[in-house]
């Protein structure tokens, strides 16, 4: 009842600043996804983490400097000590024999540890202004004043435009940065814009998730969306929209909730939503996969069974007691198959005995023709006993494709017998 | 030789320390099939890539048509290894062709109806027209090959550049490749191919570089496809010239003392 009374009162006049908020988090956590799907796709999801620890000193030092609370000077310093992370990472790397993830996993703790440390340093300087500053460890959009989330908003939106009108070279970039290069493009500017956009999208983001969750924000809705897609323009759409309505939720939930920190929750509710995606997304997804195998087990029986008839049936006829295909195969699901393969009209069971229709016959021949010329290739071109040629063409010939058979056809030059001198059905 | 189409000089390529290409000077001539061969790791590839501006030379220069590269890039057509990329990427085979077209429509501009005529004449040319939508993480390698070199096409250029476009594919597309390579020359193509297959280099190649970091042979393919030039390519030499360049690598050396 609770729930209900605080949703209520969440429509209410008094909540205006509510849904601003919550918009604002829903635009930047937008940003951050479609920013994000481009270090997921260049496999620099580490770099995002560096980034957003290596925020902290700039957020620290220009509170240090100016003395306000003023989020143009905390944006515009956490920009720049991003942009120094990036360019340390970029020159130790020319320059050193590290590994990139040492480099990485340095520069993120170096930057972090140097902001800790002068944030602890004013937390005990008795300055009464620098409250609330330690909210940038874990994210607190409910406190961000209306001036903030426009301003941060704008931005998101200026970001993702350009993330937009890039497309084309960032997706480059990301697939063969050396071709990028080679057909004339400036690949140094493609990527430090990229750079900067996505240093950018951090120091904004880091006021909703805050720097420890920031990370997440960037590569989990774009690690859901590549189970959803094949596509990257619909992979950005997806990411951000993703990212967005965790932001939202994320946002509803800790204002409901007694000092509930965002980022937590927004992750939380982004996890949720790869979670799903990586369940229930089409092709790839594990339930999709799970689809596949079933029908490729349903297949294989198929033919299984309709090889069976085939064959048991005597020369010229095409109907066999059903008892003898009992006595062929050990399936326990052959009731069922048969019952599948009589509603699509591929076999009829009359008064204890199968018919096997046209399109059956020609199935049946199809899968005797893949299994025998499977065993011819076997054994043509390994070294393999005659006697396990059977077993090997038992499950390959459920897998052969037309074009593999075709192919297979060609290579051998149309045989007319396999191994064991039974005919090759054509 | 008459207007050679790519020349080096004195080219050398440092990885740090480390020379991948030491001191090499070569003209090629035009509309050839060329070989560049030699043993793993004797700079073939980066050979390629410094003629492309991906790697820039530490001490001399290439170069293409006898002009700076950046003029004359458009008539370059580069196909990379295949095997460096990364295959689950969510492109489709149309994708990947429609980036020969990038470098006439730069960063922004759409591309046009010629350009998409352009990108299905190059698909069909290496039989994957049907295959266009599929997604490229679904290829075999020798299709995988097949659109590297749709995307060369598509590139409209005078000159090819391939690394190793032979390894790792069926003898189907080899013979497909083969056939293509035969038809650009008949159109005065010029091509460039890095391969490692020696038992098939005489019938591919009309010239020839040999190379272990440094040039052992660069010549017409009668001249220097001999069991003497071969030995010194790939025999004795290379342990001499891979030792030296460890101990510039390990004690940090200078290249050249001034």
């Amino acid at each position: 009842m609770i729930f209900l009374q605080s949703i209520s009162t969440l429509f209410s006049n008094d909540y205006y600043t509510f849904w601003v908020v919550a918009a604002g988090a829903g635009i930047i956590c937008f940003a951050a996804g479609t920013v994000g799907t481009f270090s997921y796709l260049r496999k620099r999801a580490l770099l995002g983490d560096v980034i957003s620890h290596a925020v902290l000193p700039g957020v620290v030092i220009s509170f240090m400097l100016t003395g306000v609370k003023d989020s143009l000077y905390f944006l515009t310093g956490a920009t720049i000590s991003g942009l120094i992370s990036i360019a340390i990472v970029d020159y130790v790397q020319s320059k050193s024999k590290l590994k990139p993830d040492t480099i990485l996993a340095l520069t993120l703790s170096v930057f972090f540890g140097v902001g800790i440390v002068l944030l602890t340093k004013i937390q005990h300087s008795g300055n009464g202004a620098q409250s609330g500053l330690d909210s940038f460890l874990f994210g607190k959009a409910a406190s961000m004043s209306l001036h903030d989330v426009t301003l941060f908003s704008i931005i998101a939106i200026i970001n993702t435009i350009c993330i937009v009108l890039f497309i084309r070279p960032f997706s480059l970039i990301s697939f063969d940065e050396e071709y990028a290069k080679g057909i004339g493009f400036n690949v140094k500017f493609i990527k430090y814009f990229l750079a900067m956009l996505t240093v950018i999208t951090v120091s904004i983001g880091i006021q909703s998730v805050g720097i420890v969750l920031m990370a997440a924000l960037l590569i989990t809705p774009a690690s859901g969306a590549r189970f959803l897609t094949n596509a990257i323009p619909k992979m950005i759409f997806y990411a951000g929209f993703f990212a967005c309505i965790s932001g939202i939720i994320g946002v509803f939930i800790s204002s409901t909730g007694t000092s509930m920190p965002t980022g937590p929750w927004i992750v939380v509710v982004l996890s949720s939503f790869t979670l799903l995606a990586i369940f229930f997304g089409k092709e790839k997804g594990i339930f999709a996969r799970m689809q596949t195998r079933k029908s490729n087990q349903i297949k294989i029986n198929n033919e299984n069974i309709l090889k069976i008839v085939y064959k048991t049936s005597k020369e010229g006829t095409i109907s066999v007691p059903i008892q003898d295909i009992f006595k062929e195969s050990s399936d326990k699901s052959i009731r069922l198959t048969l019952k599948r393969l009589e509603k699509n009209n591929i076999i009829s069971r009359v008064k204890g005995m199968i018919v096997l229709h046209e399109n059956g016959k020609i199935a049946a021949r199809e899968v005797i023709r893949k299994h025998r010329l499977w065993e011819i290739y076997l054994s043509k071109y390994f070294q393999l006993e005659a006697d396990h040629l059977h077993d090997d063409a038992e499950g390959i010939e459920h897998i052969i494709t037309p074009e593999i058979e075709k192919h297979l056809i060609t290579l051998l030059d149309r045989p007319e017998k396999d191994p064991h001198q039974s005919e090759i059905p054509y | 030789m008459t207007d050679p189409i790519i020349e080096a000089h004195n080219l050398t390529v440092l990885y740090g320390r480390k020379p991948a290409i030491w001191n090499v000077d070569f003209k090629l001539p035009e509309k050839q099939v060329i070989g560049i061969m030699g043993p793993n790791g004797s700079g073939k590839s980066t050979l390629l890539k410094t003629i492309m501006g991906i790697i820039p030379p530490s001490t001399g220069y290439t170069k293409v048509y006898n002009q700076e590269l950046d003029r004359v890039r458009d008539k370059i057509s580069y196909v990379p290894q295949r095997q460096e990329i990364d295959w689950d990427f969510p492109a489709s085979v149309w994708d990947i062709v429609a980036m020969g077209r990038f470098h006439k429509r730069g960063l922004f501009k759409r591309l046009t109806s010629e350009d998409n005529d352009i990108i299905s004449d190059s698909l069909q040319k290496v039989n994957m027209l049907g295959y266009a939508k599929r997604q490229i993480s679904q290829l075999s390698g020798g299709q995988q090959q097949r659109i590297f070199l749709a995307r060369a096409i598509a590139q409209q250029g005078d000159l090819f550049l391939m690394d190793e476009p032979f390894a790792g594919v069926d003898i189907a597309t080899e013979e497909m490749i083969i056939a293509l390579l035969k038809e650009m020359k008949s159109q005065g193509k010029t091509l460039i191919i890095v391969h490692h297959d020696l038992h098939t280099a005489q019938s591919y190649f009309d010239h020839l570089v040999l190379m272990n970091t440094r040039l052992v042979a660069c010549g017409k393919i009668a001249d220097v496809f001999t069991d003497q030039v071969l030995t010194d390519t790939y025999g004795g030499k290379l342990t001499t010239i891979s030792k030296i360049s460890q101990e510039l690598e390990n004690k940090e050396f200078p290249i050249r003392h001034k």
